[in-house]
Order: C-alpha cells, then sequence, then structure tokens
C-alpha cells in the first residue's frame, strides 16, 4: 500500500490501493480516485482553512477520517460520479478556549447504487464552538441509494456551543436515508460506574470524554497514526475536563 | 469494639421518596451476609448508599466501616478503601475496553496506597488468571466494557472486575440473575475462592437454593420496607423459601 505522509496539493488521479495522512494546510486539496480504487485518507486539520475536493470513480471506495481542532474552516466535497462507489467521511472535532471550527459536507450522489455514510462527533469545552454543516445530495433518478448522517456532541461547560444542521437535498425516490444529532452531556451513570471501581472523577471524565470520540478514531487502520490521534486529542483536552 | 461495617439507623430519600426507614445492619470481617426481601424494598439502595451515590441521600442515621465515618467520602475513595458493587444492572460504556478499564481501575487502587503502577506483562497476568478461573475469553475482555454481551455475560465481569480489584467488602446485588446453571457455579465459586478472613460479603439473592447450597451464608437479613426486620442463620433462607416474606410484612 501506498503511503505518502503529507500531500498538500493538488493530486490528480490516485489508482490502486492507498493510503494518505495528511497535516492539512491552507491550500485546498482535490483528489480524484479512478475506478475500482480504494483510498484510505487521514487529515489533521489544525488552525486552518482548507476545502476538499474529491470524486470517486466506479466501484471506488473512499474512507476519509478528519481530525479538526482549533480555529478551523474545513470543507468537505465529495463527488460520488462513478455508479457503485462508496465514501466514509467521518470527523472528531475538539473546541476548547478560543476555538471555533466550522466544518461543512458536501455528498453528492451523482450516480446510481452509491452509498455514503458519516459519523461526525465533537467535543466543546470552556468557550469552544463547532458549527457543522452536512449537506446530501441525491439528483432525480438516482436509484439505489444509501446515506447516513450521524453527529453527536458533548458539551463540557455552560460556554460551549455546538451547532448542526443537516440538509438533505434528495428528489430520487430508491433512497435509503438516515441522519441524526444529538448534543449532551457525559452520562452520569457511567461515570458513577467508574468511580465505584476507584477511577477518580477528572480522569472518569477524561476516559469517557476519549471513549466518546474513539468511536471515530477506531476506523484508522494504522494503529501508529491512532496514537498520534489520540495524543493530540489528550493535548487539547488537556486539564479542561 | 464496632464492626468492619455498622449500619445504625439509618434513613434514606430518592428526591422526595424515603426508600431506607431506620436500617441497622453490621458486618465483621471474614463474613459472609445475605439480605433477602421483596422486590422494592431497597435492596439496590442499600448497596448503591454503601457505595455513595448521590442520587440517594441520607438523612439521618451513621455508616462506619473499618472504623471511619463513610458518609462523607467520595465514591471513588470509597472503593479505593475496599468497598465493590457488583452491580444488579451493569452499565455500559463504548469506546474503551475491560482490560484498559481495569487498568485504570487497578492502578488507581495501587497509587492509593502508596505503589506503582503494574507493568503491562505483570498486569497482562493478573487479568489472565483471574478470566481463566471465571471462563471469560480474551475477546471479552477486549470489547468495550459490557457492550454486547448478554446479562449472563456482564455478571460474569462484574464478579471479574471483584476478582481483579480485591475488595474487601464485597457487595454482590443479584449476581445470579440472568446467569445460567454453570454460570452460576463458576460465579460462586469464585466468591468461596475470594472468601477469607478479611474480606466480607454481602449478598443480595432472590434465589434461596443458590444462597443456601452455594454461599452458605453466616447471617441472613431481611429487609421489608426499608428496614431489617428479621435476622438469623442460613436456615432462615428454607423458611423463607416455604413461607415467603408476607409473615415479616405483619410484624411492621
Ligand atoms: N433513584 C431513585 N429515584 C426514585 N425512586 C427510587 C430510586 N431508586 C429506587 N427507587 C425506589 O425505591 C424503592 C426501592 O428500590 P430498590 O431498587 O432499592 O429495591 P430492591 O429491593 O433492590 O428491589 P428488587 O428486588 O426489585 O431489585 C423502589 O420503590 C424504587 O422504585
Ligand atoms: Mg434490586
Amino acid at each position: 500500500m501506498e503511503q505518502v505522509k503529507s500531500l498538500n496539493n493538488f493530486i490528480s488521479e490516485v489508482k490502486g490501493k492507498s493510503e494518505f495522512y495528511e497535516n492539512v494546510v491552507d491550500t485546498d486539496t482535490n483528489i480524484k480516485v479512478s475506478d475500482d480504487s480504494q483510498v484510505f485518507h487521514y487529515r489533521i486539520c489544525k488552525n486552518v482553512k482548507n476545502t476538499l475536493k474529491v470524486s470517486l470513480g466506479k466501484n471506488s471506495v473512499y474512507q476519509l477520517i478528519t481530525l479538526v481542532l482549533g480555529d478551523a474552516e474545513i470543507g468537505v466535497d465529495i463527488d460520488m460520479k462513478g455508479e457503485n462507489s462508496s465514501c466514509k467521511s467521518d470527523v472528531v472535532y475538539v473546541e476548547g478556549k478560543n476555538g471555533k471550527a466550522t466544518i461543512s459536507t458536501f455528498l453528492q450522489h451523482n450516480a446510481k447504487r452509491t452509498k455514503s455514510s458519516q459519523l461526525i462527533k465533537g467535543v466543546a469545552f470552556e468557550d469552544g464552538k463547532a458549527d457543522f454543516l452536512g449537506r446530501i445530495y441525491v439528483p432525480y433518478n438516482k436509484k439505489e441509494i444509501e446515506a447516513s448522517q450521524q453527529h453527536r456532541a458533548l458539551l463540557l461547560s455552560k460556554n460551549a456551543l455546538v451547532k448542526a444542521v443537516p440538509m438533505l437535498e434528495i428528489y430520487s425516490d430508491d433512497v435509503k436515508c438516515a441522519h441524526g444529532s444529538a448534543i449532551g452531556s457525559l452520562d452520569q451513570e457511567q461515570l458513577y460506574y467508574m468511580k465505584t471501581r476507584g477511577v477518580d472523577a477528572l480522569e472518569a471524565h477524561k476516559i469517557l470524554t476519549y471513549a466518546f470520540l474513539n468511536e471515530v478514531c477506531e476506523g484508522i487502520l494504522s494503529d501508529d497514526l491512532k496514537n498520534t490521534w489520540e495524543i493530540l486529542i489528550q493535548e487539547c483536552l488537556g486539564q479542561n475536563v | 469494639m464496632s464492626a468492619f461495617l455498622e449500619i445504625k439507623d439509618l434513613y434514606v430519600n430518592a428526591g422526595e421518596k424515603e426508600i431506607l426507614k431506620g436500617l441497622s445492619l453490621s458486618i465483621n470481617r471474614g463474613e459472609i451476609h445475605v439480605v433477602v426481601g421483596p422486590n422494592g424494598a431497597g435492596k439496590s439502595t442499600l448497596s448503591n448508599v454503601l457505595c455513595g451515590n448521590e442520587l440517594y441521600k441520607v438523612i439521618s442515621g451513621n455508616i462506619d466501616f473499618n472504623g471511619e465515618n463513610l458518609l462523607p467520602i467520595s465514591v471513588e475513595d470509597r472503593a479505593r478503601r475496599g468497598i465493590f458493587l457488583s452491580f444488579q444492572s451493569p452499565v455500559e460504556i463504548s469506546g474503551i475496553s475491560m482490560s484498559t478499564f481495569m487498568k485504570y481501575a487497578l492502578n488507581s487502587h495501587r497509587k492509593f496506597k502508596g505503589l506503582e503502577p503494574l507493568d503491562a506483562i505483570s498486569f497482562a497476568k493478573h487479568l489472565k488468571i483471574r478470566a481463566k478461573a471465571l471462563g471469560i475469553s480474551d475477546e471479552m475482555l477486549k470489547r468495550p466494557v459490557n457492550v454486547n454481551c448478554s446479562g449472563g455475560e456482564k455478571k460474569r465481569l462484574e464478579i471479574f472486575q471483584m476478582a481483579v480489584l480485591e475488595p474487601e467488602l464485597c457487595i454482590l446485588d443479584e449476581m445470579d440473575s440472568g446467569m445460567d446453571v454453570d454460570a452460576v457455579k463458576i460465579a460462586s465459586n469464585g466468591v468461596n475462592i475470594m472468601k477469607d478472613s478479611k474480606r466480607s460479603f454481602l449478598i443480595i439473592s432472590h434465589n434461596n437454593d443458590f444462597l443456601y447450597e452455594q454461599i452458605k451464608p453466616d447471617y441472613v437479613h431481611v429487609l421489608v420496607n426499608g428496614k431489617i426486620v428479621k435476622t438469623g442463620s442460613k436456615d432462615l433462607l428454607l423458611d423463607i423459601k416455604k413461607s415467603g416474606f408476607s409473615q415479616f410484612q405483619k410484624e411492621i
């Protein structure tokens, strides 16, 4: 499998099976995934403004996981052009003091039998903010489409603010679409359970917060990268949760 | 000298509701006590109050544990002092595996005792021996805490956590419910192996045969309507099996 540590420029075309790690900068990124190809793409977006544009060829699979930290404005634009292509676009965001994430995703099912799934999970504490706009587009007459979008956020302080807006533009009648958003706080019963095992309150908060986000991070194939992300996330959570 | 656990005239509310109404109970080190009683009598409430659950408010009365007033002590510090509850309905926690959870829990117990965290190999060994004895697979320990576990598996994992943390007061709230015959045997063997002169058990169950034959308690208490109305030897279980709780309900 091809591995590219950093990919900051225009990428014309990707063939075969590849894995990309990207420390995202302000220059936009474009990827064209060829027919029958598979791409795993991991992006760390810290204090940047960036739009990613991806187009998918026939039978291709594209799996994207994005980590959003600090002040970031991120666009993800995936065009499922080829029949039978599928994508996963998951996001983790952590927003603390002075942080604001604006995340806009636009998933277009422009061919029949295309599938998309999105799991967006985030945490906001202190005066951290996040805006998520999730647009899904299915044109008229595209058959056998599946789309799912789930957003979950934890608000860990009174001044933290999270907004999620799903925008479904569905003009076909052969679509299975599920979406939902839930914003809440840590589960008191889980906290209690951990404390009855001797884990102290602060630690239990941290473990549960990370466990919440970990559902997305678990999708990362490489253990090294998983660890890198965990360190970055824990750093951001710091003493604040 | 007061007992290892000494509960005196305890009144406890949940919100406006009075649940425990003058409950007294004492347990010495090394003893196995059983609490039986009808649904809604307050058995699980008692277990949770001993752990310091903030949903329950102690209105009056005392709880001393190991010569210390337990009431001002936090949930986690009670656990680290050796109180363990095997829950009637354990919660699920996705995103953290049982083995990682136990690493945090065990190391925090060790820190409290002034010990270094266990190294990876010793920790793995500590878990493995106990998992094996309780018929718990590696795969189950890798699963997120209690997620995708059957009722019986959850109970088995509760006993496993108890074996890992080696508490001094083990409270088992309906550990046998939902378990198949073999699992109950394994769990009660676990209890019998852990029984020693320093460790005490408070066991709640609706299964009198299980208590009588496998647990063989030193004392049996009947909890009705928020208080202990009768205390006796294990033969009291036979009596209850025959005549139910109505005989005690009349006494109040
Ligand atoms: N958090 C709570 N808030 C309000 N009422 C509660 C709460 N917890 C328990 N109760 C009530 O207190 C009473 C005692 O409940 P508890 O769970 O202690 O009973 P139990 O003896 O364990 O019963 P069972 O044998 O069914 O497990 C019940 O009427 C229950 O509904
Ligand atoms: Mg109960």
